[in-house]
Protein backbone atom coordinates (compact mmCIF):
# COMPACT_ATOMS: atom_id res chain seq x y z
CA UNK A 1 0.00 0.00 0.00
CA UNK A 2 2.83 2.24 1.38
CA UNK A 3 4.67 1.32 -1.89
CA UNK A 4 1.79 1.77 -4.26
CA UNK A 5 1.92 5.59 -2.86
CA UNK A 6 4.97 6.16 -3.27
CA UNK A 7 4.70 5.13 -6.46
CA UNK A 8 2.29 7.60 -7.88
CA UNK A 9 4.08 10.36 -5.92
CA UNK A 10 7.54 9.24 -8.19
CA UNK A 11 5.35 9.07 -11.15
CA UNK A 12 3.88 12.64 -10.91
CA UNK A 13 7.18 14.29 -9.44
CA UNK A 14 9.23 12.47 -12.43
CA UNK A 15 6.47 14.27 -14.88
CA UNK A 16 6.68 17.66 -13.78
CA UNK A 17 10.74 17.13 -14.23
CA UNK A 18 10.46 16.07 -17.12
CA UNK A 19 7.93 18.65 -18.18
CA UNK A 20 10.31 21.40 -17.17
CA UNK A 21 13.15 19.87 -19.09
CA UNK A 22 10.77 20.17 -22.12
CA UNK A 23 9.91 23.83 -21.53
CA UNK A 24 13.54 24.98 -20.87
CA UNK A 25 15.37 22.96 -23.52
CA UNK A 26 12.21 23.57 -26.50
CA UNK A 27 14.06 20.30 -28.18
CA UNK A 28 11.00 18.46 -29.11
CA UNK A 29 12.73 14.74 -28.82
CA UNK A 30 12.95 15.81 -25.18
CA UNK A 31 8.87 15.35 -25.02
CA UNK A 32 8.06 14.27 -21.48
CA UNK A 33 6.60 11.01 -22.37
CA UNK A 34 10.67 9.98 -23.43
CA UNK A 35 12.05 11.79 -20.22
CA UNK A 36 9.77 10.99 -17.52
CA UNK A 37 9.15 7.24 -18.20
CA UNK A 38 13.22 6.74 -18.63
CA UNK A 39 13.52 8.88 -14.71
CA UNK A 40 11.02 6.77 -13.62
CA UNK A 41 12.54 3.22 -15.10
CA UNK A 42 15.90 4.14 -13.67
CA UNK A 43 14.64 4.73 -10.09
CA UNK A 44 12.40 1.58 -10.33
CA UNK A 45 15.54 -0.54 -10.86
CA UNK A 46 17.91 1.32 -8.44
CA UNK A 47 15.53 1.35 -5.78
CA UNK A 48 14.77 -2.53 -6.20
CA UNK A 49 11.32 -1.82 -6.79
CA UNK A 50 9.37 -4.54 -8.79
CA UNK A 51 6.80 -3.74 -11.65
CA UNK A 52 3.89 -5.12 -10.44
CA UNK A 53 4.40 -3.14 -6.87
CA UNK A 54 4.85 -0.14 -9.30
CA UNK A 55 1.80 -0.97 -11.61
CA UNK A 56 -0.32 -1.22 -8.44
CA UNK A 57 0.02 2.52 -7.76
CA UNK A 58 0.74 3.09 -11.33
CA UNK A 59 -2.77 2.11 -13.00
CA UNK A 60 -4.52 4.65 -10.42
CA UNK A 61 -2.91 7.31 -12.89
CA UNK A 62 -4.01 5.33 -15.97
CA UNK A 63 -7.31 4.76 -14.69
CA UNK A 64 -7.76 8.75 -15.42
CA UNK A 65 -7.33 8.65 -19.08
CA UNK A 66 -11.05 7.40 -18.73
CA UNK A 67 -11.97 10.93 -17.50
CA UNK A 68 -9.85 12.32 -19.83
CA UNK A 69 -11.82 10.46 -23.12
CA UNK A 70 -15.03 11.62 -21.89
CA UNK A 71 -13.29 14.99 -21.75
CA UNK A 72 -12.99 14.88 -25.30
CA UNK A 73 -16.65 15.62 -25.78
CA UNK A 74 -15.86 19.15 -24.87
CA UNK A 75 -13.27 20.16 -27.74
CA UNK A 76 -16.11 17.97 -30.31
CA UNK A 77 -18.36 20.39 -28.62
CA UNK A 78 -16.74 23.50 -28.99
CA UNK A 79 -15.86 22.33 -32.93
CA UNK A 80 -19.31 21.13 -33.76
CA UNK A 81 -19.88 24.02 -36.25
CA UNK A 82 -16.69 23.39 -38.09
CA UNK A 83 -17.14 19.52 -38.08
CA UNK A 84 -20.66 20.05 -39.96
CA UNK A 85 -18.99 22.50 -42.58
CA UNK A 86 -16.69 20.10 -43.68
CA UNK A 87 -18.34 16.49 -42.84
CA UNK A 88 -17.93 14.97 -45.84
CA UNK A 89 -14.08 15.89 -46.83
CA UNK A 90 -13.42 15.13 -42.93
CA UNK A 91 -15.09 11.84 -42.73
CA UNK A 92 -13.79 10.27 -46.25
CA UNK A 93 -9.98 11.36 -45.36
CA UNK A 94 -10.47 9.99 -41.90
CA UNK A 95 -12.08 6.66 -43.06
CA UNK A 96 -9.00 6.16 -45.71
CA UNK A 97 -6.63 7.05 -42.99
CA UNK A 98 -7.88 5.32 -40.32
CA UNK A 99 -8.38 1.52 -42.40
CA UNK A 100 -4.73 2.85 -43.73
CA UNK A 101 -3.38 3.01 -40.56
CA UNK A 102 -4.73 -0.84 -39.88
CA UNK A 103 -3.91 -2.34 -42.93
CA UNK A 104 -0.36 -0.43 -43.32
CA UNK A 105 0.79 -1.88 -40.01
CA UNK A 106 -0.23 -5.28 -40.58
CA UNK A 107 1.32 -5.13 -43.78
CA UNK A 108 4.28 -3.95 -42.88
CA UNK A 109 4.36 -6.52 -39.93
CA UNK A 110 4.30 -8.77 -41.76
CA UNK A 111 6.83 -8.06 -44.11
CA UNK A 112 9.36 -7.76 -40.87
CA UNK A 113 7.82 -11.10 -39.94
CA UNK A 114 6.62 -9.86 -36.53
CA UNK A 115 4.78 -12.71 -34.80
CA UNK A 116 0.80 -12.42 -34.56
CA UNK A 117 0.67 -10.60 -31.00
CA UNK A 118 3.68 -8.53 -31.73
CA UNK A 119 1.19 -7.92 -34.98
CA UNK A 120 -2.06 -7.24 -33.35
CA UNK A 121 -0.98 -5.23 -30.69
CA UNK A 122 0.74 -2.56 -33.65
CA UNK A 123 -2.92 -2.21 -35.38
CA UNK A 124 -3.91 0.43 -33.44
CA UNK A 125 -1.18 2.45 -32.89
CA UNK A 126 -2.20 5.52 -34.18
CA UNK A 127 -4.71 6.54 -32.22
CA UNK A 128 -5.27 8.05 -28.64
CA UNK A 129 -3.60 5.47 -25.74
CA UNK A 130 -6.62 4.26 -23.89
CA UNK A 131 -8.74 3.57 -26.63
CA UNK A 132 -5.83 2.13 -28.46
CA UNK A 133 -5.39 -0.11 -25.45
CA UNK A 134 -9.00 -1.17 -25.71
CA UNK A 135 -8.55 -1.28 -29.30
CA UNK A 136 -5.65 -3.82 -28.73
CA UNK A 137 -7.21 -6.48 -25.88
CA UNK A 138 -10.22 -6.61 -28.30
CA UNK A 139 -8.71 -7.92 -30.76
CA UNK A 140 -6.30 -10.17 -29.31
CA UNK A 141 -3.07 -7.96 -28.83
CA UNK A 142 -1.12 -6.69 -26.06
CA UNK A 143 -2.34 -3.22 -24.32
CA UNK A 144 0.45 -1.91 -22.86
CA UNK A 145 3.06 -3.12 -25.97
CA UNK A 146 0.58 -1.01 -27.71
CA UNK A 147 0.74 1.71 -25.21
CA UNK A 148 4.31 1.54 -26.00
CA UNK A 149 3.71 1.81 -29.74
CA UNK A 150 1.10 4.53 -29.61
CA UNK A 151 4.21 6.59 -27.81
CA UNK A 152 6.15 5.35 -30.70
CA UNK A 153 4.27 6.89 -33.16
CA UNK A 154 3.39 9.99 -31.66
CA UNK A 155 7.07 11.01 -31.39
CA UNK A 156 7.13 9.41 -35.30
CA UNK A 157 4.78 11.81 -36.16
CA UNK A 158 5.91 14.89 -34.19
CA UNK A 159 8.94 14.97 -36.37
CA UNK A 160 7.48 13.50 -40.16
CA UNK A 161 4.62 15.04 -40.25
CA UNK A 162 5.99 18.49 -40.82
CA UNK A 163 8.03 16.97 -43.13
CA UNK A 164 5.44 15.21 -44.98
CA UNK A 165 3.53 18.26 -45.30
CA UNK A 166 5.83 20.45 -46.85
CA UNK A 167 7.12 17.96 -49.44
CA UNK A 168 3.67 17.03 -50.30
CA UNK A 169 2.68 20.83 -51.04
CA UNK A 170 -0.40 20.19 -48.34
CA UNK A 171 -1.78 23.96 -48.52
CA UNK A 172 -5.15 23.08 -46.75
CA UNK A 173 -5.54 24.15 -43.17
CA UNK A 174 -8.04 21.67 -42.56
CA UNK A 175 -5.68 19.03 -44.43
CA UNK A 176 -2.95 19.81 -42.24
CA UNK A 177 -4.51 19.41 -39.02
CA UNK A 178 -6.55 16.13 -40.37
CA UNK A 179 -2.93 14.41 -41.06
CA UNK A 180 -1.51 15.32 -38.00
CA UNK A 181 -4.08 14.10 -35.74
CA UNK A 182 -5.21 10.82 -37.79
CA UNK A 183 -1.35 10.11 -38.09
CA UNK A 184 0.07 11.17 -34.42
CA UNK A 185 -2.91 11.12 -32.06
CA UNK A 186 -2.46 14.22 -29.06
CA UNK A 187 0.94 14.44 -30.05
CA UNK A 188 0.23 15.77 -33.71
CA UNK A 189 -2.32 18.01 -32.24
CA UNK A 190 0.62 19.67 -30.43
CA UNK A 191 2.42 20.08 -33.39
CA UNK A 192 -0.97 21.28 -35.29
CA UNK A 193 -1.80 23.83 -32.66
CA UNK A 194 1.90 25.03 -33.32
CA UNK A 195 1.08 25.90 -36.93
CA UNK A 196 -2.56 27.55 -35.94
CA UNK A 197 -5.19 27.50 -34.29
CA UNK A 198 -7.79 26.15 -36.91
CA UNK A 199 -5.17 23.63 -37.68
CA UNK A 200 -5.40 22.59 -34.11
CA UNK A 201 -9.09 22.29 -34.22
CA UNK A 202 -8.89 20.23 -37.12
CA UNK A 203 -6.32 17.80 -35.49
CA UNK A 204 -8.65 17.37 -32.12
CA UNK A 205 -11.20 16.55 -33.90
CA UNK A 206 -8.97 13.97 -36.28
CA UNK A 207 -7.89 11.94 -33.05
CA UNK A 208 -11.47 11.80 -31.71
CA UNK A 209 -12.42 10.54 -35.16
CA UNK A 210 -9.64 8.12 -35.26
CA UNK A 211 -10.62 6.93 -32.41
CA UNK A 212 -14.21 5.97 -33.37
CA UNK A 213 -13.12 5.18 -36.66
CA UNK A 214 -10.61 2.71 -35.66
CA UNK A 215 -12.94 1.52 -33.01
CA UNK A 216 -15.57 0.49 -35.92
CA UNK A 217 -12.97 -1.03 -38.40
CA UNK A 218 -10.46 -2.80 -36.26
CA UNK A 219 -13.09 -5.58 -35.79
CA UNK A 220 -13.61 -5.93 -39.80
CA UNK A 221 -9.85 -5.36 -41.06
CA UNK A 222 -7.93 -7.48 -38.15
CA UNK A 223 -9.66 -11.12 -39.46
CA UNK A 224 -8.67 -9.96 -42.94
CA UNK A 225 -4.88 -9.43 -41.91
CA UNK A 226 -4.44 -12.81 -40.54
CA UNK A 227 -5.71 -14.41 -43.31
CA UNK B 1 -7.82 26.95 -3.58
CA UNK B 2 -11.15 27.39 -5.15
CA UNK B 3 -9.97 26.80 -8.90
CA UNK B 4 -8.20 23.29 -7.37
CA UNK B 5 -11.66 22.45 -5.78
CA UNK B 6 -13.45 23.18 -9.02
CA UNK B 7 -11.37 21.01 -11.33
CA UNK B 8 -11.39 18.20 -8.54
CA UNK B 9 -15.21 18.03 -8.84
CA UNK B 10 -15.35 18.35 -12.45
CA UNK B 11 -12.92 15.86 -13.10
CA UNK B 12 -15.11 13.78 -10.63
CA UNK B 13 -18.25 14.33 -13.06
CA UNK B 14 -16.17 12.99 -15.88
CA UNK B 15 -15.08 10.09 -13.93
CA UNK B 16 -18.69 9.39 -13.34
CA UNK B 17 -19.68 9.26 -17.34
CA UNK B 18 -16.94 7.24 -17.99
CA UNK B 19 -18.57 4.79 -14.53
CA UNK B 20 -21.74 4.96 -16.64
CA UNK B 21 -19.96 4.28 -19.94
CA UNK B 22 -18.07 1.09 -18.43
CA UNK B 23 -21.80 0.01 -16.44
CA UNK B 24 -23.67 0.17 -19.86
CA UNK B 25 -20.63 -0.90 -21.95
CA UNK B 26 -20.91 -4.30 -19.69
CA UNK B 27 -24.53 -4.58 -19.20
CA UNK B 28 -25.13 -4.26 -22.67
CA UNK B 29 -22.19 -6.29 -24.11
CA UNK B 30 -21.55 -3.47 -26.42
CA UNK B 31 -17.79 -3.96 -28.28
CA UNK B 32 -17.08 -0.52 -27.31
CA UNK B 33 -14.97 0.67 -24.24
CA UNK B 34 -17.04 2.51 -21.52
CA UNK B 35 -15.31 5.85 -21.53
CA UNK B 36 -16.03 6.21 -25.33
CA UNK B 37 -19.86 5.80 -24.80
CA UNK B 38 -19.47 8.41 -21.54
CA UNK B 39 -17.79 10.85 -24.20
CA UNK B 40 -20.95 10.30 -26.46
CA UNK B 41 -23.68 10.53 -23.67
CA UNK B 42 -21.70 13.72 -22.36
CA UNK B 43 -21.45 15.29 -25.88
CA UNK B 44 -25.21 14.62 -26.43
CA UNK B 45 -25.90 16.35 -23.22
CA UNK B 46 -23.85 19.55 -24.00
CA UNK B 47 -25.24 19.74 -27.62
CA UNK B 48 -29.11 19.32 -25.94
CA UNK B 49 -27.89 22.20 -23.20
CA UNK B 50 -28.84 19.80 -20.69
CA UNK B 51 -25.56 20.96 -19.16
CA UNK B 52 -23.77 23.59 -19.67
CA UNK B 53 -19.86 23.09 -21.40
CA UNK B 54 -18.82 25.87 -18.25
CA UNK B 55 -19.89 23.08 -15.73
CA UNK B 56 -17.06 20.93 -16.89
CA UNK B 57 -14.73 22.64 -19.23
CA UNK B 58 -11.89 23.77 -16.50
CA UNK B 59 -11.59 19.76 -15.48
CA UNK B 60 -11.71 18.49 -19.44
CA UNK B 61 -8.66 20.79 -20.28
CA UNK B 62 -7.00 20.19 -16.88
CA UNK B 63 -7.37 16.26 -18.09
CA UNK B 64 -6.46 16.97 -21.48
CA UNK B 65 -3.58 19.19 -21.48
CA UNK B 66 -1.85 16.98 -18.44
CA UNK B 67 -2.87 13.78 -20.56
CA UNK B 68 0.72 13.07 -20.73
CA UNK B 69 1.41 12.35 -17.17
CA UNK B 70 -1.70 9.45 -17.66
CA UNK B 71 0.61 7.81 -20.43
CA UNK B 72 3.63 7.58 -18.09
CA UNK B 73 2.79 4.42 -16.06
CA UNK B 74 2.17 2.49 -19.32
CA UNK B 75 5.43 3.84 -21.23
CA UNK B 76 7.38 2.34 -18.19
CA UNK B 77 5.36 -0.89 -18.97
CA UNK B 78 8.29 -1.50 -21.18
CA UNK B 79 10.49 -3.12 -18.36
CA UNK B 80 8.23 -5.95 -18.71
CA UNK B 81 8.98 -6.05 -22.23
CA UNK B 82 13.03 -5.47 -22.38
CA UNK B 83 13.53 -8.73 -24.13
CA UNK B 84 11.51 -8.24 -26.85
CA UNK B 85 12.33 -4.37 -27.61
CA UNK B 86 15.59 -6.02 -27.46
CA UNK B 87 14.85 -8.66 -29.66
CA UNK B 88 12.53 -6.55 -31.89
CA UNK B 89 12.98 -3.11 -31.81
CA UNK B 90 14.17 -2.20 -34.79
CA UNK B 91 11.25 -3.95 -36.91
CA UNK B 92 8.58 -2.36 -34.15
CA UNK B 93 10.46 1.32 -35.38
CA UNK B 94 10.50 0.62 -38.98
CA UNK B 95 6.96 -0.64 -39.10
CA UNK B 96 5.53 2.06 -36.88
CA UNK B 97 7.61 4.96 -38.80
CA UNK B 98 6.55 3.28 -42.30
CA UNK B 99 3.30 3.28 -41.57
CA UNK B 100 3.05 6.52 -39.76
CA UNK B 101 4.25 8.33 -43.07
CA UNK B 102 1.85 5.83 -45.15
CA UNK B 103 -1.07 7.27 -43.27
CA UNK B 104 0.06 10.56 -43.03
CA UNK B 105 0.34 10.88 -46.91
CA UNK B 106 -3.39 9.06 -47.59
CA UNK B 107 -5.10 10.98 -45.40
CA UNK B 108 -3.54 14.62 -46.08
CA UNK B 109 -3.98 14.19 -50.32
CA UNK B 110 -7.44 13.28 -49.82
CA UNK B 111 -8.19 15.94 -47.71
CA UNK B 112 -6.41 18.28 -49.73
CA UNK B 113 -8.04 17.44 -52.89
CA UNK B 114 -11.57 16.91 -51.45
CA UNK B 115 -11.48 20.53 -49.77
CA UNK B 116 -10.08 22.19 -53.00
CA UNK B 117 -12.76 20.44 -55.48
CA UNK B 118 -15.54 21.83 -53.15
CA UNK B 119 -14.06 25.19 -53.88
CA UNK B 120 -14.28 24.53 -57.61
CA UNK B 121 -17.82 23.89 -57.53
CA UNK B 122 -18.84 26.70 -55.94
Amino acid sequence: MLVSFLCIIMTIVSYIIAKFIYKKSKIFILTPLIIAPVLLSSCIILLGIDYTDYDKGGRWLTNMLQPAVVGFAVPLYKYRAVLKKHMRVILVSMSSGAIVALASSGIYAHLVHLKNDYLLSLLPRSVTTPIAMVISADIGGVPTMTAIFVIVTGICGLILGPIIIRFFHIREKLAKGLLLGMGAHGAGTSKALEFGTEEGAAASLAMVLAAVLTLIFAPIITPLILL
Amino acid sequence: MIKVFKILIQVAVLYFFAIIGNLLSSILHLPISGSIIGMFIMFAMLYFKILPVSKIEMGASFLLSEMLLFFVPSAVGILQYKEAVFNYGTQFLLVICLSTITVMIVTGIVAERFSRQKERYR
